[in-house]
């Protein structure tokens, strides 16, 4: 992971990145299971229900999904009786504003800040979510892990229709 | 809507013993009716005293068209206030939950009041001088609601200031109430963990309807309870944790449904026996003990025997006894319903308890929900379906007729677990409400 240019704790921002990019790639294209594996296996989906919310267990949370439960939404997503799925859900991603903010080398592990939008047409129309992601990453042999990844809706405390693909 | 034109519903000829017309929801003039009539004159939950814990806390909310802060004053008292400047109009809460410093300012000229709405300071006070205003008099004061009951907690309002009282309205389902509160091992109970906010794209009282309806959760929820047995059966050898346990629920074949109890009161009211036996794993028996401490051994297993699934306070909340949740439901159009589900801790019970309700609301009751995504789009699609000339007869034929008195505490009537007695309940309700003569006179209602 070095090479040129690259810091001396192995946290490329390219590669980051990249890797970001194809997280909202692979949502985008509806491969879920491959998204899914970018999860470490303890590694945890969280969409808080408060501005600034400090913890997930102790206060109600628009998702905090670990990886059974974000398998069980994936298997309801392909289910032919996903009334609410039809049609499908299409979504755009854009990831932006990309920063690397805190580095812990000596775990391999990194938090990144980003800014995304989302689109999303379904039976109701169009809507377009929008917020901050924090990826809490990890860096193994074989890439980047998702330890956590946080996603706070800028809009998190407000009137929702049902929100059932991952942001 | 003007209100010459009301008058021109016949509200007999919409409502039968076993149907009702689909007016009822796709109608612009019933649904104003509705707001004047019904939400004009029941006892419309208003929010929780624990919202509100200090003096200067505030909560606004909607009571059918109307904007209203629920307030509590320097005594401790909790008032329920249009949340009206006397001055020009403005809205004086800003929404949501929030506290001031003793008194509300208006954010338009600074008119300030006392939390019970009373006007307290004008500026440039000299410029009132010879003209009609008079501090003193009520008409420049934030204007309180008809009626205000606060029970355990819980607080109700009536916009009008005649009617059936509270303990009429509420007598059916006051054990739901009691139920509720007494679980806690201190006896009451605080909102805990925020608010889910969900707009469904249907009318109120198909909301309000499905929440007792046994026959729709093997047929509307397919997808997520398979998903969820497809998870078990997979990866967990066909165990079922707590999370999956829920959505599995909804899989239950026809008798299982049939065999739950129906209870109808006066109002609109019900409830369902629970679909969940409770818990017996170490959480849970701790939290036992907590309430066998408080209450003692005998008490405490009464007060968890009785196991409800949703009861519904008819016209305006659904209160979940045995995992704290209490949803909200308010219409906003013919085509649109706002329902904020609200999660409450046991107060004194262990806080995990508390964790595993949040769990529970996660699953069933957030925007995210897999279970309630599949209800919010059939919902609308009955009103889409509604909206046509395809019929104009909505059917409440399932059990019809066969309901009987209930000798047992509570009274009221029984039936089986997949009939529709709790619609047809709701509708006898509304057309008492609908029908009433004694609302609000014209000219009070302002239009």
């Amino acid at each position: 992971m070095t090479g040129p240019g690259s810091p001396a704790d192995g946290f490329v921002y390219d590669d980051i990145r990249d890797f970001l990019n194809l997280e909202a790639r692979l949502l985008d294209q509806r491969k879920f299971d491959e998204w899914n594996a970018l999860f470490t296996p303890e590694g945890m989906y969280w969409v808080p229900l408060a501005d600034q919310q400090a913890d997930p267990v102790n206060h109600l949370s628009l998702v905090y999904e670990d990886a059974m439960m974000r398998e069980v939404r994936i298997n309801r997503l392909r289910h032919d009786r996903a009334w609410s799925q039809q049609p499908r859900s299409r979504t755009a991603h854009s990831v932006s504003c990309i920063v690397i903010e805190e580095r812990y080398p000596d775990e391999g592990r990194v938090v990144v800040g980003s800014s995304f939008m989302m689109s999303e047409w379904r039976s109701f129309g169009l809507r377009t979510l929008a917020g901050l992601y924090t990826h809490d990453l990890v860096l193994s042999g074989d890439g980047y892990r998702i330890a956590q990844k946080r996603v706070d809706l800028i809009d998190s405390e407000g009137v929702f229709e049902p929100i059932e693909v991952f942001i | 809507m003007t209100q010459a034109t009301l008058p021109l519903i016949d509200i007999d000829a919409l409502v039968r013993d076993d149907e009702v017309h689909r007016d009822c929801y796709v109608s612009n003039e019933v649904f104003d009716l509705e707001m004047e009539r019904i939400f004009g004159q029941a006892w419309v939950y208003v929010g929780h005293d624990s919202q509100i814990p200090d003096a200067g806390d505030y909560w606004t909310t909607l009571i059918g068209r109307e904007s209203v802060v629920m307030t509590r004053d320097k005594q401790g008292e909790v008032h329920v206030l249009y949340n009206r400047c006397p001055h020009k109009g403005a809205r004086i809460a800003p929404e949501g939950c929030g506290h001031v410093k003793g008194l509300f300012r208006c954010p338009y000229h600074a008119w300030t009041f006392n939390m019970d709405g009373q006007l307290r300071g004008v500026p440039y006070r000299e410029g009132y001088e010879g003209t009609s205003f008079d501090i003193e008099d009520p008409r420049f004061s934030m204007r309180k609601v008809g009626r205000v009951a606060n029970y355990r907690g819980f607080v109700f309002a009536s916009l009008a200031e005649e009617g059936v009282s509270f303990e009429s309205f509420i007598a059916g389902v006051k054990s739901s109430l009691d139920n509720f509160c007494d679980r806690a091992p201190n006896g009451t109970v605080s909102v805990a963990g925020g608010v889910f906010r969900v707009m469904q794209r249907s009318n109120w009282k198909v909301f309000f309807e499905n929440l007792n309806d046994t026959g729709h959760p093997i047929a509307t929820h397919e997808s997520s309870y398979r998903a969820a047995r497809q998870y078990s059966n997979e990866k967990l050898g066909g165990e079922m944790p707590f999370q999956l346990h829920i959505i599995d629920g909804n899989g239950a074949p026809p008798k299982f449904w049939s065999d739950l109890d129906l209870h109808a009161f006066d109002y609109g009211h019900s409830y369902m026996t629970a679909i969940f036996k409770a818990p017996d794993d170490p959480l849970s028996q701790a939290y036992f003990q907590s309430l066998a401490e408080a209450k003692g051994e005998e008490t405490a297993k009464e007060i968890l025997s009785v196991n409800r699934h949703n009861t519904i306070i008819y016209p305006s909340c659904s209160p979940h006894t045995s995992f704290q949740q209490w949803r909200v439901i308010r219409p906003i159009s013919p085509d649109r319903t706002l329902v904020e589900i609200f999660t409450f801790r046991l107060d004194g019970a262990p806080e995990e308890l508390l964790q595993r309700t949040f769990i529970y609301s996660n699953v069933v009751n957030s925007p995210s929900s897999i279970v309630m995504t599949d209800d919010v789009h059939v919902y609308a699609e009955c009103q889409k379906g509604l909206e046509t000339q395809g019929g104009d007869w909505v059917s409440q034929h399932r059990n019809a007729g066969q309901d009987q008195p209930y000798e047992g505490a509570d009274g009221g009537v029984i039936g089986v677990g997949s009939s529709e007695l709790p619609i047809r309940n709701q509708f006898r309700a509304w057309h008492q409400y609908m029908s009433d003569a004694a609302r609000p006179a014209d000219g009070d209602t302002g239009s």
